[in-house]
């Protein structure tokens, strides 16, 4: 059996943020600097951190209302903040300076993540029931992909607004999208097509994180849920094809490691948990953090792995993997 | 061969003697010794070789002679050889007292050894040796603790003396010090590593008491490598194999036992524990002549006693009563503490009994009930200790029945004493030799459950079951039917995990008696959050068992956790195909119907639940007792004469379960809801707290209403700070602070206390936990525009105070505009023109509040620039008058002043004139309103209001159902008091109220003198009616909203029906497998 991988404590900054601490993704590293960590918190601020220290680089300001999802270019230039505001704010990673404000009303904006190629931004739109494709050439709204509503259903019906999407997730070859929303189900599309192919289903309470398994012909999608359990999809073959329980609250966030062995995920019981996927089960457990763990994230790249995981303790926490 | 020579005086010869042709007569020896004056050390070596050929009695004579006057005044400068001499003598005489069985003659051979060891000492009284045979000497007497003093004397001198440490590691271990006595066996193996085996022994002994027995084993049989006769280690291992306590074991135990037998036919303990084989095959005459035979060899009080009571029990089952009554009375007078060995005591007992000697035979059970009782001394429950000790005495005690049957006396009352009393009776059992019954482990682990010692737990029901199906099924290795399992969690009919298992060989069994254990342990990673195993372990249930209901409903009460609704009603509904009046069954069916929003079903199947068990199930009345709740708060505005009737009923049936069961919290709960409702706080409030109270402390107990119920009347009796606390440490408590309904609540305080930051933020936290709950977008939206008016109307405010206010403006018009676009399509109940009224007002606010942020920036910079002209007015002014002349400026400086002021006055009065006409103007007319609008009833009306607002407060939250209801009711009531707080219009979101706030709105616009205000009449006149309206409302939105309301209107109730049955189904355990008391034990 393969030696499992293992977490430890590198660094915590207390008091990040002024307030909770909502969302974090990596920077990756470009030619003049090493990968950076990008924080938003409910104190309408995104900071910039450098690891392992987790230096301050700079705090962006501009945001209103508490700040719920951010995401990076994948060549690490930019990165987009978005608040509760509604509103999408893309930034010079290093200069900070605004290169794009995105609105799509009356769609609010959840999960943010850029493609693989990092030609188009998807966001999570909300109660619009839908998936806003931006292209990130012109900052045009490129496609609004859509879950059909059911059957039968009159537009009036308030149970429309269930398919709330909140999470969303490129496949690793970009052809396809899934996102979550409120009633558990995760919908999947053809990117190509814009066309919504087919539901998976298996949580009936909201998924609020999806992602990849990163090998680039993956079909195997990771859903965090409200309802304690963190389920693995064959995203083609619609079935599960595993259910990871331990949690003692809502999954908030869920990430895959680099290589796609390790899974961790962040929950409203306090702790960030570490997975084997061979195993289908919990291989560690951290507990630092003294209040719900929004998000968790895997440092991208080969070399020296980390985690990352913030909190509503308003507190940032750096883990070693090996 | 080994030879010794003897100098021959005055001579250069030598005399040769041959160490094996030593003679017979010691006398011999001792002449040539003696004729020669040889050197002492020959004298000792001649002594030890006869010792050691056996010689003793020549041993002994060369030795007495060697230690007699004369030699001591011969050799007086010969120090070490003599004291050598009589060390070796009263090691000698310690021996002989050591395995000396009679008394006397034990007394004569220590004070012969005591001699000697004091002769040696006056030669030299700092020799080692003398003090570690002093150490030996005392040890053998007893006498530990001076033992303990002489042993340290050497290693004080030198640590590393082996016989001193080995002495003390003997005595650490005699005081139980075990840790200690190991360190010390380590050390002095660590100097000499070739010690004879003993050492090791020692090791072995202490790694035993420690509990370390695989140690133990190996230091064990490491010993009898070393000397393969060694009977202690042999006994040793054999009594480890015996406790493996399975016939290869004992098997295996009684081999080695023999073995030891063999080499040394007289060791106490080997011949006990075959003694007590023999007893169990029933070969009696073996049991007396083994026993008889220890007895012989023994001194030691507590095998003496053993062994008499394997006689007296060899008799007992013979029916020789008077034999066997003689010997437990011999095994009981060996006996210094009856709890340390209970049996001869019950057996003396029964005997009695039978003879018609009543009254020995109860002194006999009360020194066995005794024991018992001073076990519970130690706990500290004295009353419980006498309870028993009364009870047990009226039945025929039988050791670790007895236990048992105490144990189960225990578990309603006392779980702790009841856990302690099976561990006892567990260990009993274990220390006879006997398995310990699949029931009995069942239920410590259960208790261990219910003290939320869930690893204890786990390991007690895993010891239960044994060897099993179950093991490729909850294993935490990567097993192909774990993840296979976990795989199809969602398809309980699923069976095929079982197939693959038959195909591949493995048995699917599942012994009858171990199903309730499987069932508990399955309970068991429930709690542990291991769903998928508890999933999987429910199914091997209902594969086997399909009549199994519990486990259905276990199943269905995981998918309703989970939300799947669906499922969970098939499964029940399996239930109820195996027995369709299971009371259980139709109260989940009742709640999951609820929580599917089918009142009328609900009503039905809650009522066929109470009638299923004749009104005797609790859970059912209570259930239904929440029903008639809610019909009444949902029936509210529609009819106050229903509402009565409903409420009357559901007080009604929690009392009728209250007056069942006391102590029934949930009942509790109920009954001070309804209390509360009638505005009757302080009693409900007492009540709330009590239930409180009796909710802390059980696993299965989870009660976060009562704690909301707390915090309502908190915030209903204006204790705003207090209903804070409670709202956030029932959050945190019970939530992970994940519940936007209660950070709703917590908001609203926040509101009333008009902390608008906080309120606002809290509902931030809201949002982002239920994102597509769009009021509390709405309501974020009031607390910021809210925020702002009050700003705005303060007498004094900063620049930074009214900038911000521009900014929390901003985003109230942002989050209503978008409100406002997302009512187009119907993502939520709000009216567009409700909403919009809100932006307008906003926008209008923003507007005035800009002039407003102008006017206190140039304010602000005035008097920035008035106080710096001032100062260096000041400056030069000081620099240049005088003190009497400071008086004469002074005055024309407040000439000067009062014209500015005056001018400034008039500036901002200029500026001012709309926002002052309007806002305090707008408040007046609020207030004004309000009177209007109530008219001559304004009174009673304000009194309801009033006391609807405590109703909601306190309102139910019996289990929380009746949020969204509730709800309403704050906006509503907020309403009345101040029509100008806006905050909870929002849920209503009906038509009715828009026309309402829109003529707020208007009214404050035009109180704002940003509108004309023609509409004054229409605002007296319309609120005349808004009462009506509202009602309307209510049937409106019940009927619109339903799904938005209910969905989060059961978790908590769902949860609470769980906990009511998880509780039922284990103490439903509890008495299933002691029911088959299957517990007989050997020693009767």
């Amino acid at each position: 059996m393969a030696k499992s991988m293992k977490l430890a404590g590198l660094k915590s900054v207390e008091n990040a943020h002024d307030e909770s601490v909502w969302t974090a993704t990596w920077v990756p590293a470009t030619g003049s600097r090493p990968p950076l960590l990008l924080t938003g918190s409910l104190d309408e601020t995104v900071k910039v951190w450098r690891p392992d220290e987790l230096d301050l680089v700079r705090t962006n300001t501009g945001h209103c209302l508490g700040v719920v999802s951010v995401a990076a270019h994948p060549s690490g230039v930019i990165a987009a903040s978005a608040a509760l505001d509604s509103f999408v704010r893309v930034f010079d990673v290093d200069t900070n300076a605004t290169i794009a404000t995105l609105e799509s009303p009356p769609s609010e904006v959840w999960q943010m993540q850029f493609d693989p190629k990092g030609s188009t931004l998807a966001v999570a739109g909300g109660g619009s029931a839908s998936i806003k494709l931006w292209d990130t050439a012109t900052w045009r709204l490129v496609a609004t992909l859509s879950i059909p509503r059911p059957e039968g259903s009159k537009p009036s019906d308030k149970s429309g607004s269930k398919k709330f999407v909140l999470s969303v997730a490129w496949s690793p070859d970009g052809r396809r999208l899934a996102c979550g929303s409120m009633d558990g189900t995760i919908s999947v599309f053809d990117v190509a097509r814009a066309k919504f192919l087919h539901h998976l289903e298996g949580h009936y309470m909201p998924v609020r994180s999806l992602v990849f398994s990163p090998e680039h012909d993956s079909r195997k999608l990771y859903s965090a849920s409200d309802d304690g359990h963190v389920h693995i999809h064959d995203v083609e073959g619609k079935a599960i094809i595993g259910a990871m329980s331990g949690h003692t609250g809502w999954v908030l966030s869920v990430d895959v490691s680099p290589d796609g062995e390790a899974i961790a995920t962040g929950s409203s019981d306090k702790t960030v948990r570490l997975w084997d996927f061979k195993m289908r089960a919990a291989i560690q457990v951290m507990s630092n953090h003294t209040d719900q763990v929004w998000a968790v994230a895997f440092r991208p790249g080969g070399r020296g792995g980390r985690l990352a995981s913030v909190s509503d303790d308003k507190s940032i926490s750096l883990y070693h993997c090996s | 061969m080994a030879c010794v020579y003897i100098p021959v005086q005055n001579s250069e010869e030598e005399v040769r003697v041959a160490l094996d042709q030593l003679p017979r007569d010691a006398s011999d020896i001792l002449d040539i010794l003696k004729a020669e004056q040889a050197p002492l050390d020959l004298w000792l070596i001649i002594a030890r070789e006869y010792f050691k050929q056996g010689k003793v009695e020549q041993f002994r004579q060369i030795l007495e002679e060697g230690s007699s006057p004369e030699i001591d005044e011969y050799y007086a400068d010969v120090r070490y050889e003599r004291i050598a001499i009589l060390n070796a003598l009263g090691a000698y005489y310690s021996y002989l007292g050591k395995i000396e069985t009679r008394q006397r003659e034990k007394e004569e051979h220590f004070i012969l050894a005591t001699q000697y060891y004091n002769k040696a000492s006056r030669i030299d009284m700092h020799e080692p040796s003398t003090w570690v045979g002093k150490g030996q000497l005392l040890l053998a007497k007893g006498e530990v603790e001076q033992a303990f003093s002489a042993f340290k004397i050497v290693l004080e001198g030198d640590r590393d003396n082996v016989p001193a440490l080995l002495g003390q590691a003997c005595v650490e271990f005699n005081r139980g010090r075990y840790a200690d006595s190991l360190e010390l066996y380590k050390r002095a193996l660590q100097v000499y590593p070739n010690c004879p085996g003993a050492v090791r022994l020692g090791i072995g002994l202490c790694r035993y008491k420690l509990g370390q027995f695989q140690k133990a084993r190996q230091a064990f049989q490491r010993v009898l490598e070393l000397d393969s006769e060694n009977v202690e280690a042999l006994v040793a291992l054999a009594i480890m194999d015996l406790q493996a306590n399975d016939a290869a074991g004992i098997q295996k135990g009684m081999d080695k036992m023999r073995r030891a037998f063999e080499i040394y036919p007289y060791c106490a303990m080997a011949l006990n524990y075959l003694a007590n084989h023999f007893f169990f095959t029933g070969q009696h005459f073996l049991v007396e002549q083994l026993t008889e035979t220890a007895l012989a060899v023994t001194n030691h009080g507590p095998t003496k006693s053993h062994s008499f009571y394997n006689l007296a029990r060899s008799y007992h089952s013979k029916g020789d009563f008077e034999k066997a009554g003689y010997y437990y009375m011999a095994s009981i007078k060996e006996i210094n503490k009856p709890q340390e060995f209970v049996f001869p005591y019950y057996g003396l007992g029964q005997v009695k009994l039978k003879s018609g000697d009543f009254r020995t035979a109860l002194s006999n059970f009360e020194k066995v009930l005794e024991a018992l009782g001073h076990i519970y001394v130690q706990l500290g429950q004295v009353d419980k200790a006498q309870e028993f000790m009364r009870k047990a005495t009226k039945i025929d005690p039988r050791d670790a029945q007895a236990f048992l049957d105490l144990a189960e006396l225990l578990i309603s009352s006392d779980t702790g004493a009841a856990l302690d009393a099976f561990k006892t009776a567990r260990n009993l059992l274990e220390k006879g030799g006997q398995a310990v019954p699949v029931e009995v482990l069942n239920n410590i682990g259960v208790l261990h459950f219910e003290r939320e010692e869930l690893e204890l737990a786990l390991e007690s029901f895993n010891k239960a079951l044994g060897d099993g199906v179950w093991l490729a099924l909850t294993g935490n290795k990567p097993k192909p039917y774990v993840i296979e399992a976990s795989a199809s969690i969602l398809d309980y009919k699923d069976m095929q995990v079982f197939h693959r298992l038959e195909e591949d060989g493995l048995a699917v069994e599942l012994p009858w008696n171990k199903v309730t254990v499987v069932f508990n342990l399955a309970r068991l990673h429930e709690q542990l959050h291991n769903t998928g195993i508890a999933n999987i372990l429910y199914r091997l249930i209902l594969f086997k068992y399909p009549d199994y209901i519990d486990a259905y409903l276990r199943l269905a009460a995981i998918a309703k956790a989970r939300n799947n609704l669906q499922l969970s009603i098939e499964l029940v509904n399996e239930a109820l195909k195996v027995n369709d009046k299971c009371p259980n069954a139709l109260s989940m069916l009742g709640d999951l119907e609820l929580k599917n929003d089918d009142w009328v079903k609900a009503k039905e199947t809650l009522r066929s639940a109470s009638d299923a068990t004749d009104g005797k199930d609790s859970y059912a009345v209570l259930s239904l007792g929440n029903w008639n709740y809610f019909a009444a708060i949902r029936n509210e505005k529609r009819n106050p004469k229903l509402e009565a009737t409903h409420l009357e009923k559901a007080k009604e049936l929690y009392t009728r379960v209250l007056v069942q069961h006391t102590d029934n919290l949930y009942a509790a709960n109920g009954a001070a809801v309804v209390l509360a409702e009638k505005g009757q706080f302080d009693v409900s409030k007492d009540i709330f707290t009590q239930v409180q109270e009796g909710a802390s402390g059980s696993v299965f107990v989870q009660m976060p209403d009562v704690w909301i119920n707390l915090a309502h009347i908190f915030f209903a009796q204006g204790n705003f700070a207090l209903a804070v606390k409670m709202y956030q440490n029932c959050l945190r408590k019970f939530y992970y602070n994940t519940d936007s309904q209660i950070l709703l609540y917590l908001a609203r305080t926040h509101y009333e206390a008009e902390q608008w930051q906080e309120c606002k933020k809290t509902l931030l936290r809201a949002i982002h936990l239920a994102p597509s709950n769009y009021t509390l977008r709405f309501d974020a939206g009031v607390a910021m525009q809210k925020f702002s008016t009050s700003t705005l109307q303060k007498e004094k405010r900063t620049a930074d105070e009214v900038r911000s206010t521009v900014a929390e403006l901003e985003n109230a018009v942002r989050i209503f505009s978008q409100l406002s676009a997302a009512s187009n399509l119907h993502l939520h109940g709000f009216d567009e023109k409700k909403i919009n009224t809100h932006v307008e007002y906003c926008k209008h606010l923003l507007e005035a509040a800009k002039v407003h942020r102008e006017a206190a920036e140039r304010e602000e910079q005035q008097n920035r620039q008035k106080q710096e002209a001032a100062r260096q007015l000041a400056l030069a002014e000081e620099a240049r008058r005088k003190a009497e002349e400071q008086r004469k400026y002074l005055l024309e400086r407040r000439k000067q002043e009062d014209e500015q002021k005056r001018l400034q006055q008039a500036e901002e009065h200029f500026k001012r004139e709309q926002w002052k006409s309007s806002n305090p103007g707008s408040r007046r007319r609020d207030r004004s309103e309000i009177d209007d609008e109530e008219g001559g009833h304004s009174e009673k009306r304000r009194r309801k209001g009033g006391k609807r607002r405590k109703k909601d407060k306190n309102k139910s939250r019996y289990e929380r159902d009746d949020e969204e209801p509730d709800m309403m009711d704050d906006r509503e009531e907020m309403e009345d008091e101040d029509a100008n707080r806006n905050y909870g219009e929002s849920t209503t979101r009906m038509n009715d109220q828009d026309d309402d706030n829109g003529e707020n709105a208007q009214d404050l616009l035009a109180a704002a003198g940003l509108e004309d205000s023609d509409m004054e009449d229409e605002t007296a006149a319309a609120p005349s009616s808004a009462a009506g309206r509202r009602r309307r409302a209510w049937s409106e939105s019940d009927d619109d909203e339903p799904v938005q309301r209910r969905p989060e209107s059961s978790p908590v109730r769902g949860n609470s029906a769980e906990l009511q049955e998880s509780d039922g189904e284990i103490r439903e355990d509890n008495r299933k497998p002691n029911g088959g008391n299957a517990l007989d034990d050997d020693e009767d």
